[in-house]
């Protein structure tokens, strides 16, 4: 095997090796905050015996056995329960299966959350919600990253203008969330002036044609997205702007104009190209915060998305759901990561993998 | 009298900062006849690279005076649109050679294709022929030609000079200016990359700007000398007399501080410190330092001819 070759292949190795125990270690703490450390148990254990107590109380045959009869009978109960569920065996073993179990992405079943089409499945739950939020947030952020970016070029390219000082000015609008734009969006253009829904996917009932349905969850898709920009255009436009204006102070840019070259040049040659990495990155993070949604934001206009769904499991105690969401989360971080580093080498000449700089 | 190649005249630029205006470039003017070479030297912050700068329109946001002409070929291109400006004047006509070459060339694009650039951009030949002229360049300044295909983090400070020169020559510019071309680098490149300035001057004929706060070095090249002091030329001379006998009491001292070969003089300093730019005095912008002061430096003097061997600033020589 060529050098090159096998200290790629060492570093991609390593570097997947690394990620992975990171998933593990995000992966088993989300286990045991979202048990509370094992505190869940005993919630859940208490649950079982209020269930069995009401049921066991209201028959009759039993209402006529002595209470000590009772109160046997009764612990019985709990103790088979919670031998069906697990709950006898010590939090920190069972964490070690849940945490080989989210690992193999067997994610298993809710505790209380269900799908719309009635399946425990924390996999069908997660699939049912996930369409909508990758909606939302993807058209959302990906609308705010590229407006972003080419309007901060384009004001660091005209510093000082008028415009440039508008975009500074406005930044701190960026100060307060989005849902709260979205309750004042609400409030303006659903209440008084009655042009946009409330909030929802799509109207009820769905209209049939896929073109009605389509326009429909478009016309319900502009109040959220239009809370999202305005909650972190300015600040986000503001800070390519600044990061642009570092990068066009470098000597190998005023080089360039030296050169004669157009300015279309300069900025894809000059600016753009040396700052990709960057870009990369944000561009790559913004794309895994899409998965998450934001809670929020969906309960505000009522968005059927994953934001929502761990609203609810947290409110639930339902460890399934919320490990489910974090397990997906992490492996697409995780990937993302890894995919990047190969991105930077290919990008960026003077990133070379695996330590030596010399080819 | 040769030819004039370029003229300056009456060239102002200032800067606005927070402590006031800071006149970098006042009134300068002088000439560049063809295939001659001017040295402009004079201490750090005196405004030889702002003057080079000014020449080539390269101006920071904070400009508060840009006037002045200058005149290339007779034709006045401080009067060219921006545009204009970019397609008929830089590179095609003046190029640069920076003064900090290290971050002077993009990191991310092979030197080959950053070299050949101005010549795509400028229409002057097509892409495999700029790359034929990228390889001239290239052996005119003694880089392998395997360098082409390299980026300029690989290259060590020498190359990346030798490179930044190839550059300023590629579009074949009738004015190079060299911005400190040797500052930055150890004594035997410094006499190697001046050695090949020489050899390109005599086979191909061109005209070189020359800023330098290194006397020594810029007497290799020069055919004559500006000097500058806060902001303005003081003095322009013929080199012949020049490197001997300074006519300006700054030139004279600046000669005295440079170390000589068999002499047994000690260099001297010059006492006081470079006169603030920011709202300078009415009067010779020298005088405060200057040993030889008399009443008359109270005013600001004019220029005053000596001859043949040039023109100084200084009252001195009324």
């Amino acid at each position: 095997m060529p050098p090159a070759l096998s200290r790629v292949t060492k570093y991609t190795l390593y570097r997947a090796i690394t990620l992975f125990l990171t998933v593990v270690v995000g992966v088993y703490l989300t286990i045991v905050i979202a048990n509370m450390g094992g505190h869940i148990d005993k919630i859940r254990i208490a649950q079982i015996r209020e269930a069995v107590g009401a049921r066991l109380l209201v028959d009759p045959q039993v209402q006529a056995l002595p209470a000590s009869e009772i109160h046997k009978r009764i612990e019985q109960q709990v103790n088979l329960e919670s031998q069906r569920l697990g709950l006898d065996k010590p939090f920190m073993l069972r964490s070690f299966n849940y945490l080989s179990d989210a690992l193999s992405l067997s994610l298993g079943r809710a505790e209380v959350l269900t799908s719309d089409s009635g399946s425990r499945q924390v996999r069908l739950i997660l699939v049912e919600r996930l369409p909508a939020t990758l909606l939302l947030f993807a058209t959302a952020n990906l609308l705010l990253f590229f407006v972003a970016i080419f309007v901060g070029l384009f004001l660091s390219r005209r510093y000082g203008s008028f415009l440039d000082r508008a975009v500074v000015a406005l930044a701190p609008v960026s100060a307060a969330p989005s849902w709260f734009y979205g309750i004042f969006l609400i409030l303006i253009f659903a209440a008084l002036l009655k042009v946009l829904p409330f909030g929802g996917m799509v109207s009820a009932p769905p209209p049939g044609p896929a073109l009605l349905y389509s326009l429909s969850v478009l016309k319900h898709l502009i109040l959220p997205v239009s809370a999202i920009l305005i909650g972190a255009i300015f600040v986000t436009i503001y800070s390519w702007r600044t990061f642009f204006l570092i990068y066009s102070a470098e000597d190998y840019v005023e080089m360039a104009k030296a050169k004669g070259l157009s300015s279309g040049t300069i900025e894809r040659r000059y600016i753009l190209r040396p700052t990709l990495p960057t870009i990369i990155t944000t561009f790559s993070l913004g794309i895994i915060g899409i998965w998450t949604g934001s809670i929020i934001l969906e309960i505000v206009f009522n968005w059927p998305g994953v934001g929502r769904l761990l609203f609810q499991a947290i409110g639930a105690f339902d460890t399934p759901v919320i490990v489910g969401a974090v397990v997906i989360y992490a492996y697409l971080l995780a990937l993302t990561v890894f995919l990047l580093d190969i991105a930077y080498a290919l990008v960026d000449p003077r990133v070379k993998v695996g330590g030596e700089g010399k080819p | 009298m040769e030819e004039v190649l370029l003229r300056v005249e009456e060239l102002c630029l200032h800067y606005r900062t927070s402590r006031g205006i800071v006149q970098v470039v006042d009134s300068v003017s002088f000439e560049v006849g063809r295939n001659q070479a001017l040295a402009v030297i004079g201490e750090s912050g005196c405004g030889k690279s702002s003057l080079a700068r000014a020449i080539l329109r390269l101006l920071p946001r904070n400009v508060a005076v840009y006037t002045g002409g200058v005149f290339l070929d007779g034709t006045n291109v401080m009067l060219l649109g921006e545009e204009r400006f970019r397609q008929e004047v830089r590179w095609v006509k003046v190029s640069l050679v920076p003064q900090a070459v290290m971050n002077s060339l993009n990191p991310v694009v092979k030197v080959g294709d950053q070299v050949a650039e101005p010549l795509v951009t400028h229409n002057l030949v097509k892409k495999a022929e700029a790359q034929e002229r990228a390889k001239q360049v290239f052996r005119l300044v003694g880089v392998p030609l395997d360098f082409l295909q390299r980026y300029a983090f690989e290259l060590s400070g020498g190359m990346r000079q030798r490179m930044a020169i190839a550059m300023a020559l590629v579009a074949d510019p009738s004015l190079v200016i060299l911005d400190e071309p040797t500052s930055a680098l150890d004594v035997l490149t410094q006499a190697n990359i001046l050695n090949m300035l020489k050899r390109i001057k005599r086979e191909f004929q061109r005209s070189f700007i020359l800023i330098s706060h290194d006397v020594a070095t810029s007497s290799e090249l020069a055919d004559s000398v500006a000097v500058m002091y806060a902001g303005q030329i003081v003095e322009v001379s013929n080199a012949a007399h020049f490197y001997h006998e300074p006519l300006h009491p700054y030139s004279q001292k600046l000669m005295a501080s440079v170390p000589r070969l068999r002499q047994d003089r000690k260099p001297e300093f010059i006492p006081g410190q470079p006169a603030s730019l920011i709202n300078p005095a009415k009067n010779c912008r020298f005088a405060p330092r200057c040993q030889l002061r008399f009443s008359e430096c109270e005013q600001e003097p004019p220029f005053f001819e000596c001859g043949d061997r040039g023109r100084v600033k200084c009252w001195r020589y009324a």
